[in-house]
Formats: structure tokens, C-alpha cells, sequence
């Protein structure tokens, strides 16, 4: 009995003393919680993460301006030097260097992938020895104020969801473009135009299709949508007053439904309404400060020889990096241009010719106002495509014509100003132009390296969306620390 | 040994602490210290000298504790019990505080790894020294052991955190030379190979451990090289060992570092072999290298990223409610970064501008760090208040009013770097003494401000140190060609007649033009005044031409005349499914396609048929005399689209009856025909009609050079007149 005694009197004192030293240990924890806020409130802390508008540190660049070559510029004719293809030209692409890559339906059915050689030759310019084609003379005298990248890969193989994904950070799209993304991590710079502007212009060549979902805000607040900026009379649309409505009288027309707006918003608290209410506003504004930006007449002389004349006609790429220029200039965070037309599939040599005519003086001539202004240092330009073309021909091949597809496995594109280091060349890929062979830059790790000169950190630029929280770059991304200066 | 009330008490607290602490590092990585409990985390370099102190003291005591003379001396025992509590309790305390303080910025790295885990640890093996310390088994030799063991752990632990507050080798360094060089005194052995070495080699190749009889320690050791021969061959980096183990296999035994050993970076590797590629030499410096050499950029680069990245600034913040009180629509006021007390200011709507709007800033002087007052109508006396932002290092004065004379007034702003004033009107006498007044300056840019290239170089000349921009000015020696006229009727489709309208997008240039089909010149065409006047289907060819320009290519402009247009239209046969444009109405729309109709996105104005025969019918309220029909049709062999096979007209007076008024077979396409948007058509006697149908039967089978031959071709129209 005894024995039963001294096990239970055992028993109980280590239940008691268990119970008080657990009651010490959660007493600790309890106090311990206190400093760990994510830990019991569900992890709500959007507002101490991130604070829209303002940087989470000093920024290299204020702006961006985007000149997308959409249909996939190929890097095989404009800054990837190939020679080796000349030696290999019409031979079968070795199947080792092609490994598992899944090809285009326009191809995969081809019996022989015969290497191509570019029909244009390239050149090294400028103090960094960068090698340049013949199709981009003006290109080539910029060489020193850009950082060509020809270490670019992607994801995607066709059209729409590579450029979504470059443009979202998603192939499927319903995400805030990088141009949102900038808009809802910077803030206004001028509050009397858009933070973020389109321009489409299109080449000769095979165009391929240029949606708005592209410029959408996805689940950002619609403030932080794009503003498509198009040719003609209106360049944004409906913002004109209609006949026999002056200043005096929109203005009073929108006191009286902000009035009635802050009424429904203190009902429903729905934040869109607010948003719609400022959208109202910077519009009033806006109808002042566009005509002035868009007023090409005043440009001088010099400006329009730097361009090339075709910057006096509305809708070209000329027009639209001029444009650009003044957007930005005028504190517009993010002008994202287009120029459709660079899908060579066939006929590349004559199609590419044309394009690289229509981009090459104007996007090397924007550099070059944008530095003697001073505004390179803070303007971040980026040129290329959504991906790149294959180094053996599509369909027949022939000296002087053939066609190439698309290939994400590696292409080149070019960054200026903004912090990025000038004339240098990162990234190299194999001597057939088919895989990348040193520093690999993949989209997520380029959107990274743009949203840390903008001061934004990639991990913390989070919206909380539907239960979880949303980045550009997804869950990957590294900030290509080597071209920053 | 019985407790004491205290002991008790101290003991739970002990207890309690552990759960506390374990907490805390469990979710350090989630932490969010709480303002009022920083201070708190940094008492931490303060309480450390309590455990440090009172442990040290209690191992002392526990070391003799079983010394037969202090055995039975109660005092003694309960001092050193009593010590060792105290002493692990406030090395908990002095923990938790240490998590605190390692929350804020800038704590990280190898030396708060293993200064925080001994911390740990010698808070805990404190406490357990305390547990089993009474135990029976516990003699002489654990207390020996513990206690030194515990002594031992807390000079590690101080070293470590010695290290983290005063930096490493705080205590020798005095006797160590600086580390950053001028680049103009690099050595490229001493300052970029040898540090290389000593971070990645020397830890095994050193006189302590001569691995492979290989000494990396100094120059004369290197040159003599180890076990294996020489380390270099000079100027043939393939063929020296140096080289070579490092570019082997990781898995090789041989390569070098050894695996698990921190690697070369590229960047080293490749600086090793240039270094040997230009002979290995001891003392050759950056600056004797040529500027193209790689191992002089490489050097550049290494050198200048050891240099300071980001700036700090040294001034309080401004207050967040001043800020937004001085920001409005025109002025923005943006911080630079979260946690920057810097400013940068803009100005936008030169309408909204006042000068003092500049004054207004004052409660923000210290802040400024960039303004930005571009194209606002800024005076030169305006320039006295921006000498009022000290801190100032970027200044935007592009195409505002100032000149040469108001920026003497910036002179002695010691921080502006940055100074951009194109687009303003300057004159070189004055200017190169108003900018060397600013004794910080390191760019200026002068573009468009009224400076002649001369002016700027000889600017350039005057301000050593301070980069000249001056961008691009056209001098004539690379004209440029003009882009072709355009035609600015709405529609080039009239009904009686239509005033040419032709212009182009640059100020003075001449349009000449031909009617004829000849390609116009710059010396016998006419030039096209506004008064050019047509009255039936017209080519105009015009050409644009200015002096300093090259001629542009020719533009042609097809006016085309439909004189009756129907009141209504109806198709009785389908279109293709991506040539709808607007069904019926597309051919009286006054609208034209363009080329490139296969994209959908483009084809708008073409409407098309391939399967079927295009049957139109259309009506006129009032009889009319029609004496001709035409088709304004695309030809793009290359894509398969090709011109009809034939064209019925077909007329009537009353409701359907139909009297066949013309018929016609355009010509098909030979190979290689060039991609044109052809007119075909007829004319026939005039003849009264109220209801025209027209039949077009798309070619049938396409010709044998073709590569889709015998297939159906598509047949594309884009308007149709009627005369």
C-alpha cells in the first residue's frame, strides 16, 4: 500500500510541479507574443511592410522608360554575334545542344533545323568593344551609355504569355503590370499626369497582337492603371471637355459629384470610390498638362534631326520616344512603349532591316537627349523583346533569306541610365547562339534588378491579395548585382 | 541544501526564462521590437559585464570548492551557489536583451552566428552547472572541467562580441595599415593578387601550415613556389600550376581550394590569370597598364567596388506634417527612401510658378537634396533663395531663364555635384568662372544653351575635374532624309471633285508632285501650292525637299472619283469569316485598307471571299446614268490573295430585272508581281439604272508557279466606284 502511496504522491507532485513550470513557460511565451505581432493576428502586416509611394531605400532611378520590341527582336542580327554559324551554315543543329527544349508547333515538324548564319554583318564599337550589327548604325554610337545583356531567358514560347510574363511577372496575366507595380511603389512624381503611360506604334513586319490587359492594375487599385497615350486629335481619349463646356463649369460639375461620391463612399466605404474620385481630378488636371506634353511643335530643329523626321508623325516609334522623353521629363514614372512587328518568322533579313530602321535612330537618340538633359542618371531605358529566335532557320534557307522562331532560351536586350553600368556587355551564350553559358538573367531576376534601381526591394513590394501576398517577381527573382555601377 | 526563499524565487524566474528565451529564437526571424524596448536591447553591452563578472568569479569558487579546507565551509558553498544562480540569470537576461539588439539594422554576419549560440550556451550550460552541481556523482573532476569549460566559453563569447561592437581585429589594429588604395597607387601584386591569396590560399599555405610545401605569404615565397614545381610560368597562365589547379574539377583531389574550402570568384580567377599573362609581375602598378588592358579594367572594377556605395546624409528629418503642408498639385516634395531624411522637390505647370513658391521651401532648407526646376520661369535672382539648401547635390535648371550672371549666386554651395542648365541662354564669357565657383561640382550640362561646340570644348578645357555635357548639335555633315509628304484629305475619295490637300510634319519644306505617273524631282516638278484641284481618278506622286535635308523617297497618293453612292447595299452571299469589315457597307464607306490584310487585326477595311461568288446588289432611291464600275482590289500573290476571275455588272430599272450591262477578266499575276492595291474595272455605254448587282467570282485555281497552286485564291475588296 505503501508503495502505491509513495508512486502516487510522486505522481501528483510531478503533475503539480509540470502544471506550475508549464504555467511558467506559457506565462513566457505569453510575454514573448507580444513581440511577434504576425504571430496571433494572422499575420496581417501589410502596413508595416510597406508603405506605398514612398522607397524602401535611396533609389539610382527615378523613371523608367520601356521601349518593348514585341514580336521578339532576334538577337542573332542585332547584338548576340554568332560567327561559328557561318562555318555551320545549313548543317543540322546538334540534337545535344537542343536538349529537351519543346519547340513551336511552326517548327517542331520540321525534319532538319539548318544552322543560320545572320545575313548582316556585326562590328565592335565604342570603348567596351561591344559587338553590334550593321542593321543598328545608331545603336552602335551609343554602345558606351548601355549595358547589352545577352544572357536574357524566359519561360515562355509564345507571344502573348512570354510579354505577360515579362510585363506581369505571369504568363496568364490578371496581374498588376511593372508599370502598376512602380506606380503603387513610387507614388506621383507630377500628380497632373498619369504615373503610367502606353504608346503603341507598329513596323511593316509580322505584328503580333498588343492587348490593354498588358497595362492592367490587376488587383492594384485602378489609380495605378496604364494610360494609353494614341496618335491623332485625342490622345487621351475622352478627356476633352464636350462643346460648350468650359473650365469653369466642369470644375463645378465635379465638386458637386465629389460631394455626392464622398456620400455613397461613407455609406459603402468601397475604396474605388475614392479611386474614381482622384481619377476625376488628376483628368481636370490632366486636360491642361496633356496638351502641353503631346505639343511636338515646339521641338527644335536639333531634336528632330537627333529622332529622324519621322518623330513629327504621330504613331511612329519615333514620335512616341520623343513623347516619351517629354512624359518622363514631365515625372511620369513608367512610359511603356510598343513596336510591334518583329515576328520574323520568314523573310527575316528584308522584315528586320525595316524594323531596326524604324526603332534603331530614335531609341539610340533618346539616350542621347535624355543624357545631355541630365536625366540619363535618372531614367532607367530598357530595349528587347519578349524573347528571342532560334539559330536555325524556319521553313527554307537560303543565302540571303530565311525565317527564325521563337526561342526562350536565350536573347539579347539592352539597359541604359538609371544606375546601370554603362558600356559593358553581361551574360554570354553558347558559340550556335542557343543556350546561355555564363550569367543567366531570367525575367524575374531582370524585373528584380529594375525594381531595385527604383529603390523598391522585390521580396518586399507585396500586395495582399485574396490571402496571399503578391510580388512582380513571383517567388524567384535576384537582383543582377554585376551591371549595377 | 536547503533552499531559501529567494533561491526560490530566483530559481522559477530561471525556469521561466528558458521558455522566454527559447520563444525568442524560435521566432527571431518574426520579432518586431517595439520602440520603447529598444533601449532595453541596448543595455545588452552594458549587463554583460554582470554574467561575465559573477560567472567568472563562481567557477573561480567552483574550481576549489571540494579543497578539503573550503568543503565544509557553508558561506562558501552558499556563495557560490547563490553566485552561480545569479550569474546564469543574468546571463539569460543579458541574452534576451542581445536578441533585442541584434533586431537592429546593421548586426549580421560570422561573428553574430557564433557570439549569439555561445551566448546561448553559456547561459544554459551555466544553468545546467547549476542543476547537477549538488548532484552525488559531481566531484573534483566535473567541477574542474565544468568550471574552466564555462570560463572558456565566456572569453569566446566575449571575443566574439568584442568583434561585432568594435569590428574585427579592433585590438591590433593600430598596428595594421589602411585598406583602401587610390587607384593611382595600386599595385596590382600588393593591393588586388595578394589580398586574393591571403582570403582564399594562405590559410593553408602559411608558415603555421606549409600544405604542399607551398608558401603563399609573401612575394619572394610565390616566385619559389612548393612541392610541385614553380606556381607560374610568366606571361602563360595555360601552362602554370597556379592557374591550372584552380580551373580543375571541383571533384578533382587536386583542385585548389580544396572542396569545402571557400572558392575563387571569376572575377579572381580571371585577375590571377592576367596577372600571369602580364608576366607575373611584383610591382608593376594599375596605371602602367594600357586603359584597354583587361587586367586594368578588372582592377578598376575591384578597386572601386570596395569604395562607398550608398550616400548618408547627416541632417534631421523634416516633419512629415510639413511636408505635406508644402506639397501640392505643382510641387512635389518625395522623401528619398524609408528612413532618409533627404528630399527631393519638383516643380511642374509653368503657369502655377511663382518665385516664391521657391521661398516657401525655406522650412525644408536642410532637407533638399534634389530640386528639380526645369522649364519654370525662373529668374536669375531667384538663385539667392536656392543658395539657402545647403545640402543641395543636384540642381535641374533646364530652359528656365537664368544665365551665366544669376549662377554666381550658387557659388560656395559646397555639396552641389550636379548642375544641369540646358536649354537656357548662356554665354561663355562668365560661365567657366560662375561653375569653378562651386567647389564640389562634378557635371554640368550645357546643351542647347546658346554654347558653340568651340564654346564647350574650350568650357571643357577650363574646368578640370567637372564633366561637360554639351550633347548633340548637328553640324551638316551627315544630312538626313526627309521623311514623304502625307496627304491630309480625310478621304481621297470624292464624288464631283476634291482639293488636294498634301503636307508634312517639318516646318519649310517643299512638296513637288507629278500627276503624270513620272517621278517627281527637285527642279521640274511642280511644287505643290494648295490649290491642286481634281476631277477624276488621279495618281499624285509628290516628293518633299529642303535644304540640309536629303530628298525623301515618293509618297503616291490615289484620289479616286465615285460619283453615285448607292442608298442601300445588300450581299446575297456570305464573306470570308476574317474579311467581314462592315459587310455591305465596306465598299461605300469612303474608307481604304492597307496592306497586310491576312492579320485580322488589320483586315478592317477588306472585305473577302474564297468559297463563293461575292454577290452584291445595291439600290438608288433616283435612276442614275451609270457608265462606269470599278473595284479597288489587293494583289498579294505571296499570301494568295489574287484578283478575280471575273466581274459581272449586272443592271436594272425595276426590282429583279436584271440586264448583264458588262463583264470583264482582270489580268492574273505573273511570279514575283509586286504586292499592289490595283484599281479593275469597265466602263460601257451610259445607261439608266436603279439597282446595280455585281458578281465577282474569285480565281479558282491559282497559277502552277505558285506554291498552293489549283487551290481557290482569295479575292479582296476594299471600295467600289461607281461613275
Amino acid at each position: 500500500m505503501l508503495e502505491k502511496e509513495i508512486l502516487e504522491h510522486g505522481l501528483s507532485f510531478n503533475r503539480r510541479r509540470f502544471l506550475s513550470t508549464m504555467s511558467l513557460g506559457l506565462g513566457s511565451v505569453a510575454l514573448g507574443s507580444l513581440l511577434v505581432p504576425s504571430l496571433l493576428n494572422g499575420g496581417d502586416q501589410d502596413g508595416t511592410e510597406f508603405t506605398p509611394g514612398i522607397p524602401h531605400f535611396a533609389p539610382k532611378a527615378k523613371r523608367v522608360i520601356y521601349l518593348f520590341q514585341n514580336g521578339a527582336p532576334s538577337q542573332l542580327e542585332t547584338f548576340d554575334y554568332k560567327p561559328k554559324l557561318c562555318d555551320m551554315m545549313g548543317l543540322d543543329l546538334p540534337a545535344s545542344v537542343r536538349g529537351t527544349q519543346r519547340l513551336t508547333g511552326m517548327t517542331a515538324n520540321q525534319a532538319t533545323f539548318p544552322l543560320a548564319p545572320s545575313f548582316t554583318n556585326f562590328k565592335q564599337y565604342g570603348q567596351s568593344g561591344a559587338w553590334i550589327s550593321d542593321i543598328m548604325p545608331y545603336t552602335s554610337k551609343i554602345v558606351d551609355d548601355i549595358c547589352i545583356i545577352r544572357s536574357m531567358y524566359t519561360e515562355a514560347i509564345n507571344h502573348d504569355p512570354a510579354l505577360t510574363f515579362f510585363q506581369t511577372g505571369s504568363q496568364q496575366g490578371n496581374r498588376p503590370s511593372m508599370g502598376s507595380w512602380l506606380s503603387y511603389g513610387l507614388g506621383n512624381e507630377n500628380k497632373n499626369l498619369p504615373d503610367f503611360t502606353v504608346l503603341l506604334s507598329r513596323g511593316i513586319g509580322n505584328g503580333q497582337g498588343v492587348y490593354s490587359k498588358l497595362w492592367s492594375n490587376g488587383f492594384l487599385d485602378s489609380i495605378h492603371q496604364g494610360v494609353q497615350f494614341s496618335k491623332g486629335e485625342d490622345p487621351v481619349l475622352y478627356l476633352r471637355d464636350p462643346e460648350g463646356m468650359d473650365r469653369k463649369e466642369r470644375r463645378e460639375m465635379l465638386d458637386h459629384l465629389a460631394e455626392l461620391n464622398d456620400l455613397s463612399y461613407q455609406e459603402f466605404g468601397d475604396p474605388e470610390i475614392s479611386a474614381k474620385v482622384k481619377q476625376y481630378e488628376m483628368a481636370y488636371r490632366m486636360q491642361t498638362a496633356v496638351p502641353e506634353v503631346m505639343d511636338l511643335s515646339k521641338e527644335s530643329d536639333d531634336i528632330i534631326k537627333l529622332y529622324g523626321p519621322d518623330c513629327l508623325v504621330p504613331g511612329t516609334f519615333a514620335a512616341n520616344c520623343l513623347l516619351a522623353r517629354k512624359l518622363s521629363e514631365n515625372g511620369v514614372r513608367f512610359v511603356q512603349l510598343y513596336h510591334q512587328g518583329w515576328d520574323q518568322h520568314g523573310n527575316l533579313p528584308f522584315e528586320i532591316q525595316s524594323q531596326a530602321k524604324d526603332t534603331d535612330q530614335a531609341s539610340a537618340a533618346l539616350i542621347t537627349d535624355l543624357k545631355q538633359r541630365g536625366l540619363l542618371d535618372e531614367t532607367l531605358v530598357i530595349w528587347g523583346g519578349e524573347f528571342g529566335r532560334t539559330c536555325y532557320s524556319q521553313g527554307k534557307l537560303t543565302i540571303d533569306n530565311y525565317g527564325r522562331d521563337h526561342h526562350p532560351r536565350c536573347f539579347s536586350i539592352w539597359m541604359a541610365g538609371g544606375g546601370i553600368k554603362p558600356g559593358m556587355v553581361y551574360g554570354e551564350t553558347d558559340e550556335l547562339g542557343y543556350n546561355v553559358q555564363k550569367n543567366p538573367v531570367h525575367v524575374h531576376d531582370f524585373q528584380a534588378t529594375v525594381l531595385n534601381q527604383l529603390g523598391l526591394d522585390h521580396e518586399k513590394l507585396v500586395y495582399k491579395h485574396m490571402g496571399r501576398r503578391f510580388r512582380l517577381t513571383d517567388v524567384s527573382g535576384k537582383v543582377v548585382r554585376d551591371i549595377i555601377s | 541544501m536547503k533552499n531559501s526563499k529567494l533561491t526560490g524565487i530566483l530559481e522559477q524566474v530561471l525556469l521561466a526564462s528558458f521558455f522566454f528565451v527559447g520563444f525568442l529564437l524560435v521566432f527571431e526571424s518574426e520579432l518586431k521590437i517595439p520602440l520603447f524596448l529598444q533601449p532595453f536591447g541596448r543595455l545588452h553591452t552594458l549587463l554583460l559585464h554582470f554574467p561575465i563578472v559573477l560567472l567568472l568569479l563562481a567557477m573561480f569558487m567552483e574550481f576549489f570548492r571540494f579543497q578539503a579546507s573550503l568543503q565544509e565551509n557553508k558561506t562558501y558553498l552558499q556563495i557560490t551557489q547563490l553566485l552561480i544562480l545569479v550569474g546564469a540569470l543574468s546571463s539569460g537576461i543579458t541574452v534576451m536583451m542581445g536578441i533585442f539588439l541584434a533586431k537592429e539594422p546593421g548586426y549580421g554576419g560570422g561573428n553574430l552566428f557564433w557570439h549569439r549560440w555561445l551566448g546561448v550556451g553559456t547561459y544554459l550550460f551555466a544553468s545546467l552547472i547549476y542543476w547537477i552541481r549538488s548532484r552525488s556523482w559531481y566531484q573534483v573532476t566535473w567541477a574542474k572541467c565544468m568550471s574552466i569549460s564555462m570560463a572558456l566559453m565566456l572569453v569566446l563569447v566575449g571575443h566574439f562580441g568584442g568583434n561585432l561592437t568594435h569590428g574585427g581585429n579592433f585590438v591590433l589594429e593600430p598596428l595594421m595599415k589602411s585598406q583602401t588604395v587610390p587607384l593611382e597607387e595600386a599595385v596590382v601584386f600588393q593591393d588586388l593578387v595578394q589580398p586574393i591569396l591571403e582570403k582564399k590560399c594562405v590559410a593553408c599555405h602559411n608558415p603555421d601550415k606549409i600544405k604542399g610545401e607551398l608558401l603563399l605569404t609573401d612575394a619572394k615565397s610565390i616566385a619559389k613556389g612548393g612541392k610541385t614545381g614553380p606556381l607560374f610560368v610568366a606571361g602563360k597562365p595555360e601552362l602554370s600550376l597556379l592557374i591550372q589547379r584552380a580551373h580543375l574539377s571541383i571533384d578533382d583531389k587536386k583542385h585548389m581550394p580544396p572542396i569545402g574550402k571557400p572558392q575563387l570568384s571569376d572575377d579572381e580567377l580571371q585577375l590571377l590569370s592576367w596577372w600571369v599573362k602580364e608576366k607575373a609581375s611584383f610591382t608593376k602598378k594599375v596605371v602602367d597598364l594600357a586603359s584597354t588592358d583587361s587586367l586594368r579594367i578588372l582592377s578598376t572594377k575591384l578597386l572601386a567596388s570596395s569604395g562607398p556605395k550608398e550616400e548618408e546624409f547627416d541632417f534631421q528629418e523634416a516633419d512629415e506634417k510639413t511636408i505635406q503642408k508644402l506639397s501640392n498639385e505643382y510641387r512635389t516634395i518625395m522623401l528619398f527612401a524609408k528612413d532618409s531624411p533627404a528630399l527631393s522637390v519638383n516643380f511642374f505647370n509653368k503657369a502655377q510658378y511663382k518665385a516664391p513658391k521657391l521661398e516657401e521651401l525655406k522650412e525644408i532648407k536642410q532637407q533638399i537634396v534634389t530640386l528639380s526646376l526645369a522649364k519654370m520661369p525662373v529668374q536669375n535672382a531667384d538663385l539667392a533663395f536656392v543658395k539657402i539648401f545647403e545640402h543641395l547635390h543636384t540642381l535641374n535648371l533646364n530652359f528656365t531663364d537664368i544665365s551665366e550672371v544669376g549662377l554666381k549666386e550658387l557659388a560656395g554651395m559646397k555639396e552641389l555635384m550636379v548642375l544641369s542648365i540646358s536649354g537656357t541662354k548662356l554665354k561663355a564669357a562668365g560661365l567657366a568662372s560662375a561653375l569653378k565657383a562651386i567647389p564640389n561640382l562634378k557635371k554640368v550640362y550645357v546643351w542647347d544653351a546658346g554654347l558653340s561646340r568651340e564654346d564647350i570644348q574650350i568650357l571643357q578645357k577650363q574646368l578640370k575635374g567637372i564633366q561637360v555635357v554639351g550633347g548633340f548639335q548637328d553640324d551638316g555633315s551627315n544630312p538626313l532624309k526627309l521623311n514623304p509628304p502625307q496627304v491630309k484629305n480625310p478621304s481621297t475619295i470624292f464624288d464631283e471633285y476634291i482639293d488636294a490637300q498634301l503636307g508634312h510634319p517639318i516646318k519649310g519644306v517643299e512638296i513637288r508632285y507629278t500627276t503624270d505617273g513620272s517621278i517627281p524631282d527637285s527642279a521640274k516638278s511642280s511644287i505643290f501650292a494648295g490649290n491642286l484641284r481634281l476631277n477624276q481618278n488621279t495618281s499624285i506622286r509628290a516628293r518633299a525637299f529642303k535644304p540640309g535635308w536629303i530628298g525623301s523617297e515618293e509618297a503616291i497618293f490615289d484620289f479616286y472619283r465615285g460619283h453615285f453612292r448607292p442608298d442601300s447595299a445588300v450581299l446575297l452571299t456570305p464573306l470570308n469569316r476574317v474579311h467581314q469589315a462592315a459587310g455591305a457597307k465596306t465598299f461605300f464607306d469612303g474608307r481604304l485598307g492597307s496592306f497586310n490584310a491576312n492579320s485580322p487585326a488589320w483586315a478592317n477595311n477588306w472585305a473577302g471571299v474564297r468559297n463563293n461568288d461575292l454577290v452584291l446588289v445595291t439600290m438608288f432611291k433616283q435612276a442614275i446614268t451609270l457608265s462606269s464600275v470599278e473595284l479597288r482590289i489587293m494583289v498579294e500573290t505571296q499570301t494568295g490573295i489574287f484578283p478575280p476571275e471575273s466581274v459581272e455588272v449586272w443592271g436594272a430599272t425595276i426590282e429583279n430585272q436584271w440586264k448583264l450591262m458588262a463583264k470583264f477578266k482582270p489580268a492574273i499575276p505573273k511570279e514575283n508581281f509586286p504586292h499592289t492595291l490595283p484599281l479593275i474595272g469597265t466602263r460601257f455605254k451610259p445607261s439608266t439604272v436603279k439597282y446595280i448587282k455585281i458578281v465577282a467570282k474569285p480565281l479558282e485555281k491559282i497559277p502552277g508557279w505558285h506554291p498552293s497552286k489549283d487551290k481557290r485564291a482569295l479575292f479582296l475588296v476594299d471600295e467600289m466606284f461607281f461613275n
